[in-house]
């Protein structure tokens, strides 16, 4: 049986101890004290004692009653707020970040670069696509494999660096293993995004003005609108969504991934 | 939490020093005068019920109806060495009563039955009238209505039988309700070694 | 023996006289003047003792002392220190248990303000040692951490504690208001309780909504309003305790003193306000804890996502 039938159920046998014992006591008002006659001498005091009895009774059972009801109907009066197994899970002692940004390794970019130019043209009107497919390969646009582009091209570095921090999908800096896209629509905004992205950039020790961890294995991205605005606030980790983030839940939400 | 002392954590801190050393010297001055604990008692010399010199009027029921207890805290108590162990008993039998074909008187004056009679001693199989019996009062059934108090006391009785506070029913009010109501102020406050 | 029978006999004989009127007074004469010895009743007979049933042992009252400083101890461990809201509810039963029913809610700190205050200015009556503890405990306890005595060891609170189901924000200003209440009865309790010893009025006894309900019995309106305190209770969040409390004006006015306590201090990133939600008792205002308010249930951190991060000492 449900939570709310048991009140119920406790509630009315309250109710009706109380009527009991209210009853009893009206009873007792209207009865003579004393008489005359021993027969109804007799009964009066076995009326007073049973009554007596019977009220403790009916007492006791209203405690228990009243106690199952309040068991019973504060269940679902409060939202419970979720907490973590183990609170040192959240209080996680990343080492300082560096005081540099995160530096690329040493790859060869010279190989990809000029078999994109080759596809898609050396002229001004290709830095996009050129760009893109740069990004799209590496992940974010590294300066080496600019300078590459320059080299090959037509493309100046204004040019580039014009193009590049324009479009904010255009990345200059690396990007970690996994990409974590937080909403910050409408509804996640209101819901408690901005929460969410400080408490993840806390919890992988981001630095200011970075949007990648030390350890390189996420990226913190703002965005618009995730489009599941009923699941408020949501993040979406590699492409897989996650919904009804607490601040707590979200850094979870992470950890699954890893 | 900052190391510096501000102005406002030693005002605080001398307030509640100062209000500590008050506490303590009411404290103080509260165990110095300190008391055992004090019970409420039925003054047998002031009660009504027991008083000489009043019969044959309604006993006084304020005991039984005040107490804040359903079923009052005083009962009536009967000192055996003092009782005479009376064949009629008057606080057992209503001697205004009726007498029936055994020549007691046909009602009891308990209005709750809480006296139990019972023969003693060296019983005399012929004549009843011959033993002594004694009165035990049933403290369940008892509620302190007075009635065989009234009764046992000059001329007719020994005054054994006395309205007394039992403390096992008696939560020892601050201000007993039964002392407000007490026309003689006969429910007075005493030290737990004497009122017992 | 023989002249005690006589006079029995004669008795009898006269009683044994049918008389018109059942109503009339029967000259009865009693049949002995001083009260028989065993030795003359015979046959063995032995006095039976007479029951004197004794206070509650003075060891026993001690042991209750001892018991409410022992409660508020681990009151201000579980909320200050463990922040365990789960156990301070078992706490509060334990006390409703203990304090409330067993005891039957005397003695009280509440009520203990008027005997103290009686004792202190008059110099014939003098109180017993033990209720003087139960006076200064709690308040030495709120000097130093705050209303513990409130949050699980008074058993009028802990019966209100246990009823709050869905608690309503009273507005501040009514708040406080009605908040004021409570010192205007604890002038009241002081005053009548100092008058001569005839007119002397111990109000707060007299006016203790729920003591009728731990002995079970009481004038009937009483355990009508204490019912209502309770019904009132689950959606207001402990008015005695708030408004009407006496006592929990002293420990308010100790409270201001006290170097530790329930504090909430607003965390620069994530200010989420769950404790401000929590609270029933408004007794957090600008995500500040307001110590003389707090009742010590500990909500807030039940509630708080960062639980022991973000409460800190200020």
């Amino acid at each position: 049986m449900s939570r709310r039938r048991w009140a119920w159920i406790s509630g009315c046998v309250a109710a009706l101890c109380v009527a009991i014992l209210i009853a009893d006591y009206l009873a007792a008002l209207r009865r003579p004290l004393d008489s005359k006659i021993p027969a109804e001498r007799l009964r009066i005091t076995a009326a007073r004692l049973s009554r007596k009895q019977r009220d403790d009774r009916a007492a006791w059972v209203l405690m228990a009653a009243a106690a199952a009801f309040l068991a019973c109907a504060r269940q679902g009066a409060r939202p419970k707020v979720p907490k973590p197994a183990r609170l040192a899970a959240t209080m996680v002692r990343r080492p300082p970040p560096p005081a540099v940004a995160p530096v690329a390794p040493e790859i060869e970019f010279s190989a990809f670069v000029e078999d994109a130019i080759a596809r898609l043209g050396r002229g001004k009107e290709s830095a996009i696509p050129l760009l893109q497919a740069i990004q799209a390969h590496y992940r974010y646009l590294p300066d080496e494999a600019l300078r590459h582009l320059c080299a090959l091209t037509e493309i100046t570095p204004a040019e580039i660096a014009g193009t590049s921090s324009f479009y904010a999908r255009f990345r200059r800096s690396p990007v970690g293993k996994h990409v974590v896209r937080v909403c910050h629509g409408t509804a996640c905004h209101v819901a408690g995004a901005r929460q969410i992205t400080d408490e993840l950039r806390r919890y992988l020790a981001i630095p200011e003005g970075a949007d990648t961890d030390p350890a390189r294995q996420f990226t913190i991205d703002e965005v618009a609108c995730l489009g599941c605005c009923s699941l408020a606030p949501v993040l979406m980790v590699d492409g897989r969504p996650a919904g009804k983030l607490t601040p707590v839940t979200a850094c979870e939400a992470l950890r699954d991934d890893v | 939490m900052s190391a510096d002392i501000t102005r406002r954590d030693v005002l605080t801190t001398a307030v509640r020093g100062t209000v500590l050393a008050v506490m303590g010297g009411g404290a103080g001055f509260l165990v110095k005068k300190a008391n055992g604990q004090i019970v409420w008692q039925v003054d047998a010399a002031r009660c009504v019920n027991s008083r000489l010199g009043e019969t044959g009027v309604a006993a006084c029921s304020l005991c039984t109806t005040e107490c804040v207890v359903p079923l009052s805290a005083v009962r009536a108590v009967n000192e055996y060495a003092k009782c005479g162990r009376c064949n009629i008993c008057p606080a057992y039998f209503d001697v205004t009563s009726p007498v029936d074909q055994h020549g007691y008187p046909s009602v009891k004056l308990c209005p709750r039955d809480a006296i139990l009679r019972h023969p003693i001693g060296k019983l005399d199989p012929e004549d009843p009238a011959n033993n002594f019996y004694e009165y035990l009062i049933d403290e369940t059934k008892c509620d302190g209505c007075g009635k065989c108090v009234m009764q046992c006391k000059d001329p007719l009785g020994l005054g054994s039988i006395t309205l007394r506070v039992r403390y096992d029913k008696c939560v020892n009010c601050n201000r007993c309700a039964i002392s407000t109501a007490c026309p003689q102020s006969a429910v007075v406050q005493l030290p737990a070694g004497h009122a017992v | 023996m023989k002249t005690a029978r006589l006079i029995l006999a004669c008795v009898l004989l006269f009683l044994a006289i049918p008389r018109h009127a059942a109503a009339q007074p029967v000259p009865y004469q009693r049949p002995v003047e001083t009260a028989p010895q065993p030795d003359s009743i015979g046959g063995g007979y032995k006095l039976p003792a007479v029951q004197k049933p004794l206070p509650r042992a003075y060891w026993l009252q001690i042991v209750d002392v001892v018991l409410l400083g022992g409660a508020m101890a681990v009151a201000v461990w579980l909320v200050l220190s463990r922040r365990n809201r789960k156990w301070l509810v078992w706490l509060s039963l334990g006390s409703l248990a203990y304090f409330g029913f067993y005891r039957e809610g005397c003695i009280c700190p509440i009520g203990s303000i008027q005997n103290v205050a009686v004792a202190l200015t008059n110099p014939k009556y003098s109180i017993p040692v033990v209720v003087t503890a139960t006076f200064f405990l709690p308040l030495l306890t709120a000097l130093f951490f705050g209303r513990a005595f409130c949050g699980g060891v008074c058993a009028l609170g802990a019966i209100q504690e246990l009823v709050v189901i869905r608690p309503v924000t009273v507005p501040r200003r009514l708040d406080w208001t009605l908040g004021l209440l409570k010192y205007v009865y604890l002038g009241l309790a002081v005053g009548y309780a100092i008058k001569p010893a005839l007119t002397r009025n111990f109000l707060i006894c007299r006016f203790d909504p729920f003591v009728g309900l731990f002995r079970r019995s009481g004038p009937p309106h009483m355990l009508f309003i204490g019912g209502l305190f309770l019904i009132a209770g689950m959606f207001i969040g402990r008015p005695y305790c708030r408004w009407l409390c006496p006592y929990g004006g002293l420990l308010a006015w100790c409270t201001r003193l006290a170097r530790r306590g329930v504090t909430i201090t607003p965390d620069k990133e994530l200010d989420c306000g769950l404790c401000v939600e929590a609270c029933p008792y408004g007794a957090i205002e600008a995500m500040r804890a307001v110590r003389r308010n707090c009742l010590y249930c500990a909500r807030c951190y039940d509630a708080c996502p960062r639980q022991r991060k973000l409460v800190q000492i200020s």
